[in-house]
């Protein structure tokens, strides 16, 4: 494996969205982060954004942090994106050993085009992630799984992935991945008129209904 | 027919404001390709009617097409040359309210020009500026 990337860090005194959001400003760009893990006291810490995430972007995912109080090795766990989804601003790091085996998701990679589109099937894919459990130094960037031969109404389960070797699937076996069906164009297009008949107006719930005697008295 | 709620509890909701962003439905979750709103809006159901035939029409019988907001909030509206005041009007449609960041359409089995295509057409039906976003499959 190659050598890890060391990312200056420091101890972040003040919490809270502000402070963060302080951290955050183009001017100071920091990241803030938390390190937690080993049975040792969670720390709030801010890393250089700009060189933390130009190396998440080339698939990086462990770190050396040197703080003042020592180094420390470090999984990211999770990287939190504001609302737009552009800016990130916040991430986990979890501490680890560099001969342990740690449980983590990995993204799905659907390749090739399957056999079942040129029948007019749409291919479904309805997991993106695996959880696997792999050395922390071999952790897979992605997992390829080849739709070449996905015909019409198959199926891939998880159970069916291969995985690199070393790595173990933590995912139930029989979780479905993907699928390629038929569209369902007619059924959509017998709902519509169907609605267009329905009422124009909700059904309201709380409104008081007329008793048995009101509406005998009309 | 525009898109409406089966059954509701009141009738008649109070107007509201539209303050902060998308802290749900911010992401695509369920196609590969999305539409996210840049600012909050009302967005009525017949707009959403819109953008779906708008893209259903475009991607023929390929792909499926997502819609994540539903109108579930209504307005009222007075009828013309109507004094104002003898009490709240009548309900005249039904909305979504979106705040800047949520993901309204999603687009997936298709290819990402096509998908790119279609969710253009939608975000002409659309009294927003929109984007157009992808599924993040890694942390970068």
């Amino acid at each position: 494996m190659a050598e890890l990337m060391v990312l200056e860090a420091e101890i972040r005194e003040q919490k809270g969205s502000k402070a963060a959001a302080r951290l955050r400003h183009p001017k100071v760009g920091k990241l803030p982060a938390i390190v937690y893990g080993h049975g040792q006291e969670p720390m709030c810490i801010s890393l250089n954004a700009r060189a933390f995430l130009e190396a998440i972007h080339h698939g990086q995912r462990i770190f050396e942090v040197r703080l003042p109080s020592g180094r420390q090795t470090v999984l990211v766990k999770d990287l939190q994106y504001d609302h737009f989804g552009k800016q990130a601003i916040h991430t986990d790091l979890m501490r680890v050993d560099l001969s342990e085996r740690v449980t983590v998701s990995v993204p799905l990679e659907l390749r090739g085009t399957a056999k079942g589109t040129q029948d007019g099937g749409i291919v479904d894919q309805l997991m993106d992630h695996l959880e696997v459990e792999c050395a922390v130094t071999e952790i897979p960037e992605v997992i390829e799984v080849s739709i070449k031969d996905l015909g019409l109404g198959d199926m891939i389960h998880a159970k069916d992935v291969a995985l690199p070797a070393g790595v173990v699937l933590k995912t139930n076996p029989e979780s479905l991945i993907c699928l390629c069906n038929l569209p369902k164009v007619k059924e959509a297009e017998e709902a519509a008129p169907a609605a267009a008949e329905g009422p124009q107006e909700p059904e309201v719930i709380t409104e008081r209904k007329p008793t048995e005697e009101e509406t005998s008295a009309e | 027919m525009a898109l409406m709620p089966k059954r509701v509890k009141y009738r008649k909701h109070q107007r509201g404001t539209l303050k902060g962003v998308a802290t749900r439905k911010n992401y695509v979750a369920f196609g590969e390709y999305g539409l996210q709103a840049l600012s909050a809006h009302w967005i009525t159901g017949r707009q959403i009617e819109a953008g779906r035939v708008a893209a259903t029409h475009y991607l023929h019988r390929e792909g499926k097409v997502y819609i994540r907001i539903f109108p579930d909030h209504s307005y009222s509206a007075k009828p013309l040359e109507t004094r104002m005041g003898k009490g709240k009007a009548e309900v005249a449609g039904w909305v979504a309210r979106v705040k800047p960041g949520t993901v309204m359409f999603e687009i997936g089995g298709v290819e990402e020009s096509v998908a790119k295509e279609a969710l253009l057409r939608v975000a002409h039906k659309m009294p927003i500026r929109c984007r157009f976003v992808t599924r993040r499959h890694s942390l970068g």
